[in-house]
């Protein structure tokens, strides 16, 4: 495909085609779906989190009014387990399957799925289910305060970095830890299942980010032909890494729709959600770096352990940015995971990576101090101008003016660099950076595009927006290749019998799709110009390659045809084009990345210790934005969330029993609208044409990586404390003065 | 968690009401919540479930004019008022100023908060007592959350409305 270089529609504010049914009420997520003779599901969720669950009693639940069944450990089919393979694209985010033996492995595992006729039935009679537990000893509650605690599980070596650090002029050894979070997304996972008795067929309506990987680990649990199993995701109440993969819910309420032969739908209770369907692990991180007198990097070693639980091993791979982030010869990054007796983590926005980048960039700004140079200086010293890990250039890389564009809007240069030297009034204002950095990646994607004979265009891709904006710019590609308006222009999305589209995740989905629904779009055209020149036809006698396309028209010598005239003369009510689009041999000859710099301003006022996050300046290198309200919108939100993990987010879980004490939305804290600082983002535009003919990388992450860090680094330029502990809470701050 | 009784929803209470302009009559039980009476036995699902307990306002409706949260509302204290859902905020095929106003400024992402963040900016700028300003719309505003942080564009929508509905700059308290 040819590069698209002078757009029309693509890099235009376009606003949301799905926008007027989100503000109307009109969108009908998974929670909101109904079906005729549906039965709800509610989990009964574990209270102890390491044991044995030695009894249920459930005459007192059955009893209750509308009770249908009780699934539990003594009440389930066998069912197989989802082999978790990403390659198959079957990976589930917790391969046990619900009540697959009595062991309990963290506090909320469900015990039991109570069905009945309403929702308010099967909650009540969820609370009349009790339960016996045999506590086990030596529960783990959490990461200890050892770095060689768990098991090492990665490790990247280039150089002698432990040689280098030895011999270095100047060296930084610090610990960062960051507390488990919560995604919190508004909409709580939901299943609806339907199986359908006659045909074998199982039909689950899910609040995915991957319609996919649902359907081929459904197929294999229920040991069902995939084309049997239908998986349908249209709206999604977001998602932030806990719904790319499958969780139990979803295995549960389906046995259940089978063996009850009636629809069921679970809906988890917001409690449940947070104690079930995942987590970004608590991490601590070691890094060690020297560098020479003049700031050149000599040596940087990034130490990981993350949390995982005792019923899978996820790895949060923390250090996965280190390699590439600085010119620097000697590197190692190690990786380690300890189970401990919690829900199983998952990827949350920007996983691993945004973990690290907190580490490193405190560490940058530490050694900035320590080296008495300007922390931005520091980052343009160690600059990497091709991909130091992989040894080959980067196929677009504008990080310097990102960190050079940021700093001069963001007034740099006026920056006091004494530590609680500027004031304003009672406060203390401190200003800090950090570079921001999201690896750029492709999926296969496959497409259909269907011209019809009423002027409209049906775009299809079993990939789902889950709030990003995957429906307009699917219908912006496709108005910008047919020259269609977008109003005319329909995009279906989240169903596993439209052509296989990528897991939405990874900022992938934007450079995986738009290639494969370009590709459909001129294969329709394609086979539009062979009807449109046969004889009889519009253009009969021309060569179908000498027609050209224009607002929804076959052009050429002067003359046009609407699409849907050619199609009326030819009696056909529409013509589909089918594509697909992968990454292809481009990996080889390039490293793909993408960049960004954050500046912040806090204002601190030590009187009463209180902290807040005045201002934030971003410039974000993604080569091109699609939709650039859209893009920008991402990376606020990312900032917003960086605030929460800077300063407010933290799963606690009891020391004594590993028990979860904040599953709910008021104990566990996230940012309000009252917590907003000034944003200033900057997307630069520069397409990347060597990942894809759009010149797009993606945009879902990026923002969120540097956020913690610059913001860590500016409490610190305030209050004069270097704080490596997120949360960075008042106690904190209080501490020591 | 399971400690707290729930009790069975047997009993049935008649409840009138008025729903988005219509007068209903409808059967609840004594404990039930009016999030759940709209969503599951009136088929409204634009107020949504978010946290259950008051803490997130994606369940904001309007009750005799005033913005709730409909999870911590029960049922039948609505006897005889008039409730307005996101379905009933403005009439079929328009949109109110304010939905306007979120599509235009991009005020949204999964849009599972929107119904509730809407509800909210429409009471607010219909409340003379809360000044314009951008602080005080940020307080305001911040008993619904976000969590895709579209805080941004929800005020910069918000402001645009006040605009459109009142012809006037924030930062008036009157």
């Amino acid at each position: 495909m040819s590069d698209i270089t002078e757009p029309r529609v693509i890099g235009r504010r376009t606003p949301r085609i799905d926008g007027v049914a989100k503000l109307t009420g009109r969108a009908d997520y998974t929670v909101d779906h109904r079906l005729e003779g549906m039965l709800h599901g509610y989990p009964v969720p574990a209270s102890i989190a390491h044991g044995t669950l030695e009894s249920l009693t459930l005459d007192a639940a059955r009893a209750m009014p509308g009770v249908v069944d009780i699934l539990h450990h003594g009440h389930f089919p066998d069912l197989h387990r989802s082999p978790n393979s990403m390659r198959q694209g079957n990976a589930v985010s917790e391969v046990r399957l619900p009540f697959e033996d009595d062991r309990i492995h963290y506090h909320g595992q469900y015990i039991a799925l109570v069905i009945a006729e309403t929702f308010a039935q099967a909650r009540a009679a969820a609370f009349r289910v009790e339960a016996r537990y045999h506590r086990d000893a030596g529960v783990m509650t959490g990461l200890a305060a050892s770095d060689d605690e768990g098991e090492e599980v990665r490790h990247y070596t280039r150089g002698e970095p432990e040689l280098a650090f030895g011999i270095a002029p100047v060296i930084l050894d610090e610990t960062y830890t960051m507390a488990a979070e919560s995604h919190l997304q508004l909409e709580s996972h939901a299943t609806l299942a339907e199986w359908h008795e006659a045909d074998q067929r199982l039909i689950v309506h899910e609040s995915t980010q991957g319609v996919f990987y649902q359907r081929n680990a459904l197929a294999r649990i229920f040991d069902l032909p995939e084309e049997r199993v239908e998986v349908i995701s249209h709206y999604i109440g977001s998602g932030f890494g806990n719904k790319l993969f499958m969780w139990p819910h979803a295995v549960a309420t389906a046995a259940a729709a089978r063996m009850l032969g009636r629809p069921v739908k679970t809906v988890l209770p917001r409690q449940q959600d947070m104690m079930t369907t995942g987590h970004r692990p608590a991490s601590r991180q070691r890094i060690r770096l020297g560098a020479e007198l003049d700031g050149s990097l000599a040596s940087i070693q990034h130490d990981s352990l993350t949390e995982t639980s005792t019923v899978d091993r996820y790895v949060d791979a923390c250090g996965g940015a280190t390699p590439s982030a600085y010119a620097c010869d000697s590197v190692a990054t190690h990786q380690r995971i300890l189970p401990v007796h919690h829900g199983t983590p998952c990827p949350m926005r920007a996983p691993g990576e945004v973990s690290g980048v907190f580490a490193l960039e405190s560490a940058m700004d530490e050694l900035a101090l320590a080296l008495d140079m300007d922390p931005l200086a520091l980052r343009l010293k160690n600059y990497a101008h091709q991909d130091p890990q992989r040894g080959l250039p980067w196929s677009s890389k504008h990080l310097d003016r990102c960190l050079e564009s940021a700093a001069e809007r963001f007034g740099w240069t006026a920056r006091d660099p004494g530590l609680g030297a500027m004031r304003d009034g009672d406060e203390v204002i401190g200003q800090g950076m950090a570079a921001a950095t999201w690896f750029a990646g492709r999926q296969p994607c496959a497409a259909e595009v269907e011209l019809r004979a009423d002027g409209s265009v049906v775009a299809a891709c079993g990939t789902q927006d889950i709030g990003t904006g995957t429906y307009t710019i699917v219908a912006q590609t496709v108005a910008e290749l047919t020259g269609v308006p977008i109003e005319r222009v329909e995009v279906r999305l989240g169903e596993t019998h439209l052509p296989a589209g990528p897991l939405s995740g990874g900022s992938m989905t934007t450079a995986s799709t738009l290639p494969a629904v370009a590709a459909a779009v001129h294969d329709a055209l394609t086979a539009l110009k062979a009807r449109a020149t046969e004889p009889g036809g519009s253009f009969a006698g021309l060569a179908a390659d000498s027609l050209g396309v224009e607002s929804g028209a076959l052009v050429a010598d002067g003359r046009r045809a609407d699409f849907a005239e050619i199609l009326a003369r030819h009696r056909l009510t529409a013509i589909t084009g089918e594509g697909s689009a992968a990454p292809g041999d481009e990996r080889r000859e390039y490293s793909f990345r993408s960049f960004g710099a954050h500046f912040v301003e806090v204002r601190w006022d030590p009187g009463i210790s209180r902290l807040r996050v005045a201002r934030v300046v971003s410039s974000i290198d993604i080569g091109r934005a699609i939709n650039p309200v859209a893009a920008r919108n991402q990376v606020e939100g990312a900032i917003v969330m960086g605030i929460g993990m800077a300063l407010l987010e933290k799963l606690d879980y009891d020391p004594r029993d590993a028990r979860l004490i904040n599953a709910n939305a008021s104990d566990y804290r996230i940012p309000v609208h009252a917590d907003m600082p000034e944003i200033d983002v900057e997307l630069l535009d520069h397409p990347d044409f060597r990942f894809n003919e759009f010149g797009a990388r993606g945009i879902g992450e990026i923002g969120l990586t540097g956020i913690a860090p610059a913001i860590a680094n500016a409490v610190h330029h305030a209050t004069g404390k270097r704080l490596r502990n997120l949360p960075i809470t008042v106690e904190q701050l209080v501490e020591g003065n | 968690m399971m400690e707290s009784t729930v009790h069975p929803p047997e009993a049935t209470v008649t409840v009138r009401l008025t729903l988005n302009g219509i007068p209903v009559t409808v059967g609840v039980s004594p404990n039930a919540i009016l999030l759940d009476v709209l969503r599951e036995q009136l088929g409204l699902t634009g107020p949504k479930k978010g946290c259950d307990h008051g803490q997130c306002g994606a369940c904001t409706v309007h009750v005799d004019g005033r913005a709730m949260n409909a999870c911590l509302r029960l049922a039948v204290m609505c006897e005889g008022q008039a409730i307005i859902t996101i379905e009933g905020l403005a009439g079929a095929g328009h949109l109110h100023p304010v939905q306007q106003a979120f599509l235009d400024h991009d005020a949204f992402q999964c849009g599972y908060c929107s119904p509730g963040q809407i509800m909210s900016a429409v009471a607010l700028l219909e409340d003379r007592r809360i000044a314009g300003d951008v602080a005080t719309v940020r307080e305001a505003m911040s008993g619904n959350l976000c969590r895709c942080g579209a805080y941004q564009n929800i005020l910069a929508a918000i402001q645009d409305a006040r605009l459109r509905l009142h012809g006037q700059e924030g930062g008036d308290k009157t």
